[in-house]
């Protein structure tokens, strides 16, 4: 397992589960033996609104957000949100984003227009090459619920191999953190996911 | 439309277990419910606010077992008062608010500065630098400064929960309540936390001891020189506190505190300089020998903190002393913000500046390419959710006055109905301020008048306002959106739920009473979702020659009340109410 430092933005909308991952993540690393911190957003941005977490772990961390432009990986939840979180990217930075966009108030009250996929990916592509794209929301209804989108997407994380922590940890994060009645699909979710992220699907 | 993810289960309880060493992942705010625990503490009060709320939120899940008393209380002050009652007979006690609460509480955290406290009595002011879930950014620091009591500021969450044990002592040691000030960054942050011992609570009985703890001017003028003396000797403990730290060499010196710490270490390191630093933990009172101690061992300092420069002038005043060889650097000069909060970035770049240094990365090109990227994104503001009783009464508000009422909102999810298109909500300035304001424009405005308040928000700060139009006959409609919790900040319940804060049922009180009880004497409970029949309510309201007051009723879409409070509002006041509403809607008779 690596021992540099990892830098994960966690970024999507209130409702979709962006804590529960980053605990189940932070977890993880915990007990790797890591130092963790992680920077989450509570309250009024959770109705609906934009969310993102700021997830750290190594050593010799001390600040609960990421410096502009120095994210290892961007976990984008959404589309629009993951435009919203390149701040965070550099050439070097994976983006990892999920294709099924959550239509902001601000589109279906017609005073925005939401952007075509391709270009979205054209704006990922304009601070980095390594943007991999999956629909994690048709992935989740395949395993038995849209709910379980952040599950397919911490296994697309695994996927790209830049956790410096093992997967077995992930997934005993996950039976820990899932309320019991959602830990199969969870655990399908993950695999799912982690299965999607295959070198080909690259975009 | 709003998605569904899955979301923790954890368990609170895992906070109980008395395992010293134990590692756990912790919100700051949970580390300070963890802190308090430990520390034997035996009454908490709050009323929730972010980034407070999970303080209150984490203990009143572990309250019973811990044989911890918790409330919710209808607001700040009041929350301090029982915290306040609860220490000075001997318990230690804990009160947490939300930065804004503070302002709420103030009157009764200056009186206690006089009066003192007896068991510890830690005051949790958890500040918002900016404005994530806030109508402003104020610095709680300067309350410490204000009533003259102690300040402790910690930097991670593992410092939130033992600087939570040391303010229970300090307050103890001195007999003064003591600020914890936590921030948004600091609360919301989620840290490796290593658990201590949990001391066994503490019980005493209440000592009478009338000339100090009856603030009439005679002891009042004593108990001001009281004060000043034990502040002299909280100098001293933050002279000699673990928590103000030396670290570092060189001649260039930093002195920051809590959240900007992180920052600094990570700035230096990014521009690749180093420095002697003091970290000042004990913000009231800073310790100016060990700042002069500081200064006379370097050549230059700059001083990193978040918002107001509090710290900045103590470092000027002690560098006074030094007749000018030092250089102190710091927001006077620009190079760091007075507003929003602080990043590795914004502290890099104004150390860069301070030193002469490059930054090693191009933000200009970072902002050039997001701005690109911003120009394809729709902005997301945070909405109402579907189905929210809340769309309803904005509908029939805007229904019945056409859309030309002035409106005077408050604090709740519901001040989200000023965004379009729902566009109800002109002012909001903080929490029950409706009830006033409207009374105000209904004096200058031929326009109908509306003031729209959430349940919790209305027995949080609208009674002395309500009672006021009654008294004062200013002619307004009072619209309170009964969703029958404290949605945005949690879902806590409140007076008008009828459970206490550990899921105990309780006697209801319910805001229609209130009402009438203030001296309104056109009170009508409505169901938004009848639409019609809201509309004409509004209508009818508007045409009393006084103020009137229509609670809109109808529990939020998130939560499940408990079953036989949903049944019982039905059965006290929905039907009747409707049946009444029908009968007044022909003759203007007060019904209700």
């Amino acid at each position: 397992m690596s021992s540099r430092n990892v830098d994960i933005i966690v970024a999507g909308v209130g409702g979709q589960g962006v804590i529960l991952a980053t605990e189940i993540l932070g977890d993880a690393a915990m007990r790797a033996g890591l130092e963790v911190i992680i920077g989450e957003v509570h309250g009024m941005a959770q109705r609906g609104g934009s969310v993102t977490s700021h997830v750290r772990m190594g050593h010799g961390i001390y600040s609960p957000t990421i410096v502009e432009g120095s994210a290892d990986v961007i976990l984008g939840f959404e589309p629009t949100e993951t435009l919203r979180a390149l701040k965070f990217a550099n050439q070097e930075t994976t983006i990892i984003m999920n294709s099924k966009p959550i239509v902001p108030i601000t589109v279906s009250a017609g005073t925005h227009k939401y952007p075509p996929f391709e270009e979205a990916v054209k704006q990922c592509k304009n601070f980095t090459q390594h943007v991999a794209v999956l629909d994690a929301f048709r992935i989740a209804e395949g395993v038995g619920s849209s709910m379980a989108v952040n599950m397919v997407l911490l296994g697309a994380l695994t996927a790209t191999k830049l956790l410096p922590v093992e997967e077995e940890r992930l997934v005993r994060g996950i039976v820990e953190h899932v309320p019991a009645k959602f830990k199969d699909m969870s655990l399908k979710a993950f695999e799912a996911g982690k299965i999607a992220l295959s070198p080909r699907q690259s975009a | 439309m709003l998605m569904k993810g899955l979301y923790a289960l954890r368990d609170p309880r895992v906070l109980l277990q008395d395992r010293p060493g134990e590692k756990h992942l912790l919100l700051g705010n949970e580390a300070v419910a963890r802190g308090a625990l430990e520390a034997g503490v035996h009454v908490v009060t709050t009323y929730p606010g972010t980034p407070a709320s999970e303080i209150g939120d984490t203990v009143s899940q572990i309250a019973d077992d811990a044989g911890i008393y918790m409330e919710y209380s209808t607001n700040e002050k009041v929350a301090m008062e029982v915290a306040a009652g609860a220490s000075l007979s001997g318990a230690r006690a804990l009160a947490a608010m939300k930065m804004v609460g503070l302002n709420v509480a103030s009157d009764v955290l200056v009186a206690l500065g006089y009066t003192g406290v007896r068991g510890g009595h830690v005051v949790v002011s958890a500040d918002d630098p900016d404005c994530f879930s806030s109508q402003d950014e104020q610095d709680n620091r300067y309350y410490a400064l204000l009533a003259n009591i102690p300040c402790l500021e910690p930097s991670n969450p593992q410092e939130a929960l033992e600087m939570t044990l040391s303010a229970f002592e300090m307050s103890e040691e001195l007999q003064l309540p003591v600020i914890l000030r936590m921030v948004t960054r600091v609360s919301h942050t989620r840290g490796i936390v290593t658990f201590g011992r949990i001391q066994k609570m503490k019980t005493g009985t209440f000592v009478r001891d009338p000339k100090r703890l009856v603030n009439v001017p005679e002891n009042a003028r004593g108990s001001h020189r009281i004060l000043l003396e034990k502040m002299d000797r909280a100098q001293a403990i933050s002279e000699r506190s673990v928590y103000n730290k030396i670290s570092g060499t060189g001649e260039f010196g930093l002195v920051t505190s809590g959240v900007s710490y992180n920052y600094c270490v990570e700035a230096l390191q990014l521009i690749g300089a180093t420095a002697r630093m003091l970290k000042i933990g004990v913000v009231n009172p800073p310790p100016t020998r060990l700042i002069l101690e500081f200064l006379r061992s370097i050549q230059e300092v700059a001083v990193v903190e978040e918002l107001e420069p509090i710290l900045e002038n103590q470092v000027r005043i002690v560098a006074g002393e030094l007749d000018g060889r030092i250089a102190v650097h710091g927001k006077k000069e620009g190079f760091f913000p007075r507003y929003g909060e602080l990043s590795v970035r914004l502290v890099a770049a104004g150390l860069a500046k301070i030193l002469g240094r490059s930054l090693p990365f191009n933000y200009e090109d970072i902002v050039r390419k997001t701005t690109e990227a911003a120009k394809i994104t729709p902005p997301r503001p945070p909405m109402l959710c579907p189905g929210c009783p809340h769309t309803a009464s904005f509908r029939a508000i805007k229904a019945a006055t056409e859309g030309k009422a002035i409106v005077a909102t408050d604090i709740g999810c519901y001040t989200l109905g000023f965004q379009p298109p729902l566009s109800v909500g002109d002012i909001f300035l903080c929490m029950g301020a409706s009830a006033g304001l409207a009374a105000g424009f209904s004096r200058f405005t031929n326009d109908p008048v509306l003031g729209v308040v959430g349940d919790s928000t209305f027995l949080h700060g609208s009674i002395p306002g309500l009672i006021n139009a009654a008294y004062n006959n200013h002619k307004f409609v009072y619209v309170v959106l009964d969703n029958m919790t404290t949605a945005m900040t949690g879902h806590q319940p409140h007076p008008g739920t009828g459970t206490t804060a550990t899921g105990k049922l309780t006697k209801r009180i319910l805001i229609e009473d209130v009402a009438k009880a203030c001296g309104i004497e056109y009170v009508r409970v409505v169901d938004p979702f009848e639409h019609k029949t809201a509309v004409q309510t509004i209508q009818e309201a508007l045409r009393q020659e006084g103020p009137s007051v229509v609670v809109f009723r109808r529990p939020c879409v998130q939560i499940k009340a408990p079953a036989e409070i949903w049944a019982g509002s039905i059965a006290e006041s929905l039907p009747t109410d409707a049946q009444n509403d029908k009968r007044n809607l022909r003759s203007h008779s007060n019904g209700a």
